[in-house]
């Protein structure tokens, strides 16, 4: 989408011009700073012994029209994070850049081209119909509404609202609103689009719905998105990276596949009817025995045997006199991966649970 | 609201259109004017009051019966004390549903607006927060002016009571003494962005509005810094004596002024120091 609006050099959409060195240092070559530059950031609230680090010494570049997904459980900083982003909250440390504005200083600049749909915001207007609410939007973003009409109808046609653009939000259904919300971030152009556990509360075809939506979004308007969740489904769905937080604190940032191929542990799930707890005792001494499923039908071993081992690991069940039913290489997924560099599963809440 | 001003001759920002951009011409999103802002913002107020007239009739409905438990139950007990000095009390009633309209309506957007998560997204517009506050403000006042306007209609006709309704003089002078009011709702709004809780205790403020209505201005000059206070006995005159706005002396006009803008500047004031803290709690856009 244009940015063309925002760097017209009149109306409130005014840029700051001015770049810092170390902006075009993080660019890897692509035209101006990126998207989102987030350094050595820190929030806390509260003090004393109550103090919670929401944010702990995070630094983050979002380069332009990629999805990055922030992946992590409650309490771990994605909200808090978002937020200092947006200037709704103000961090203790370090600072924020939106297409190489600071949001702390030269704010108004940095506010035209960003837009979030937060958590639990209705963040509209239920009063006022869906087509209102996205020229009322556009126009507190700094938009002329009239001149973005069209890509208002757009909008409406591909989120599956156009029947409804005059119908008052608040009789819509549940996955409805939650798109009209969408929708009104959208409206306005912002090009860094914040959002906050965009599926939450949505039937599963819903949210399959609005994940096929942003992706199409994304390469079509070449939006930047980042996309807080602790639903892995969203994540894997959406984002071509995933920055993983814990605790405040960055514990992986990569992407998907990257981080799936690290975890790509060397498991191999074996199922036989011959598995008995002679053969695994067997597997035992040879192997690292990853899991025992004696409940399955047939039952199954997991075994750590990557690379060549697993040769090693067939001649071994040749060798037990085990027929093999069927074998498979484990398949990780992110909510592991979070396990294996955490500890602790994206279910679980850390720390405090401050969003 | 600094050198960002657009040029309000441009209402369309055609001029704006960015050469070299490469860009579908058909969809270029052109900058919004502070024209734009101003018409959305009103537009929305009037489509929420023509969309949901039960709101705004509720509340003339009830400010009647309050005065008719007023005046009945005044009659009753004053007898002809009451009579003698029911314009008095047409006139200060008329400003007091003015005052709680301009109130509560500011107050309670703020309130509404941090439950829906909007308030966030009009801080952090380009615009800056202030023109959209003050549009809403404006929008409010015209808003209460007509709800207002319904109730001094009924109590004239039910009362049989005869009042100077001279516009010009009438708006301005009610205007100005309720703007002071607007001050107190931003204020009331931003201990409402902090302290969710206390915002409804805050309500309970537009009851003394009736003590800052009848205050002493002849014997305590000193009231007349007060919100209200001066503006009231203003009105009084302009509405009971047919004093026109123009026969007033210019320092009583001054002093309205005055009034009006210090308490207007002091409100947003608190609330910018509110929302500054809350940004800091990291509370704003806390649901």
């Amino acid at each position: 989408m244009a940015r063309s609006a925002a760097s017209a050099s009149d109306g409130p959409r005014k840029r700051d011009e001015t770049r810092s060195a170390d902006d075009d240092a993080s660019t890897d070559g692509l035209t101006g700073p990126p998207a989102l530059s987030v350094e050595r950031l820190t929030k806390r609230f509260g003090d004393g012994d109550d103090a919670v680090t929401a944010v702990d010494d995070v630094s983050l570049a979002v380069e332009r029209g990629s999805v990055v997904g922030l992946l992590g459980p409650n309490g771990a900083g994605k909200t808090t994070l978002i937020k200092c982003a947006l200037g709704i909250v103000v961090p203790d440390a370090g600072s924020v850049r939106v297409f190489g504005n600071d949001v702390g200083d030269g704010r108004r600049a940095a506010y035209a081209d960003v837009d979030a749909m937060l958590e639990g915001a209705r963040n509209d207007y239920w009063r006022l119909t869906v087509r209102e609410n996205l020229r009322y939007f556009a126009t507190i973003s700094g938009v002329d509404p009239d001149s973005v009409a069209a890509r208002h109808d757009r909008l409406l046609d591909r989120l599956d609202l156009a029947d409804k653009a005059d119908t008052p939000v608040r009789d819509l259904s549940r996955g409805m609103k939650q798109k009209v919300s969408l929708a009104s971030v959208l409206a306005g152009g912002a090009e860094l689009v914040f959002l906050d556990e965009p599926t939450l509360g949505l039937d599963v075809e819903s949210a399959r719905t609005l994940r096929a939506e942003l992706r199409r979004l994304a390469v079509e308007e070449g939006l930047t998105i980042v996309v807080s969740s602790h639903d892995m489904t969203t994540i894997e769905a959406v984002c071509d990276r995933v920055v993983m937080l814990s605790n405040g604190r960055i514990v992986a940032d990569d992407s998907v596949e990257a981080l799936l191929g690290a975890a790509a542990s060397d498991a191999v799930r074996v199922a036989s009817p011959d598995l008995d707890a002679e053969a695994v005792a067997g597997l035992r001494e040879a192997f690292e025995v990853l899991d025992v499923d004696r409940e399955a039908r047939p039952p199954a071993v997991t075994v750590a045997a990557g690379g060549d081992r697993l040769y090693d690991l067939t001649d071994a069940l040749r060798a037990a006199g085990v027929t093999v039913s069927d074998i498979r290489t484990v398949q990780p997924d992110l909510e592991e991966v979070f396990l294996e560099r955490t500890g602790s599963d994206l279910g679980a809440p850390s720390g405090g649970d401050r969003r | 609201m600094s050198a960002d001003t657009s040029p309000p001759e441009d209402p369309g920002g055609a001029a704006a259109a960015e050469p070299g951009d490469g860009v579908r011409p058909d969809d270029e999103p052109r900058p919004a004017t502070y024209y734009h802002l101003a018409r959305a913002v009103l537009y929305r107020e009037f489509l929420i009051f023509v969309r949901y007239p039960a709101n705004a009739i509720g509340g003339i409905v009830v400010s009647l019966f309050f005065f008719a438990a007023l005046f009945l139950g005044g009659q009753l007990l004053a007898g002809q004390a009451l009579a003698d000095s029911i314009e008095g009390i047409v006139v200060g009633y008329f400003l007091w549903t003015l005052s709680v309209g301009a109130y509560s309506s500011v107050s309670n957007d703020i309130g509404s607006e941090v439950q829906w998560g909007t308030l966030e997204r009009h801080i952090t517009t380009p615009f800056g927060f202030a023109p959209v506050a003050l549009l809403k403000g404006v929008a409010k006042v015209v808003r209460t002016f007509l709800t207002s306007a319904v109730i001094l209609a009924v109590m004239l006709l039910a009362t049989g009571t005869r009042l100077s309704l001279a516009p010009v003089t009438v708006v301005a002078v009610a205007g100005l003494s309720i703007v002071s009011v607007l001050g107190l709702g931003f204020a009331a709004g931003g201990v409402t962005v902090l302290y969710k809780r206390i915002g409804n205790w805050l309500n309970l403020l537009q009851f003394g509005f009736v003590g800052l209505i009848s205050a002493p201005v002849f014997d305590l000059p000193w009231t007349r810094v007060l919100p209200l206070a001066h503006g009231s006995a203003m009105l009084q005159r302009a509405m009971v004596d047919g004093t026109r706005l123009w026969e007033f002396p210019p320092a009583d006009l001054a002093l309205l002024v005055a009034v009006a803008g210090g308490y207007l500047a002091g409100g947003y004031l608190v609330f910018q120091l509110a929302t500054r803290r809350a940004r800091r709690l990291g509370v704003l856009g806390d649901y």
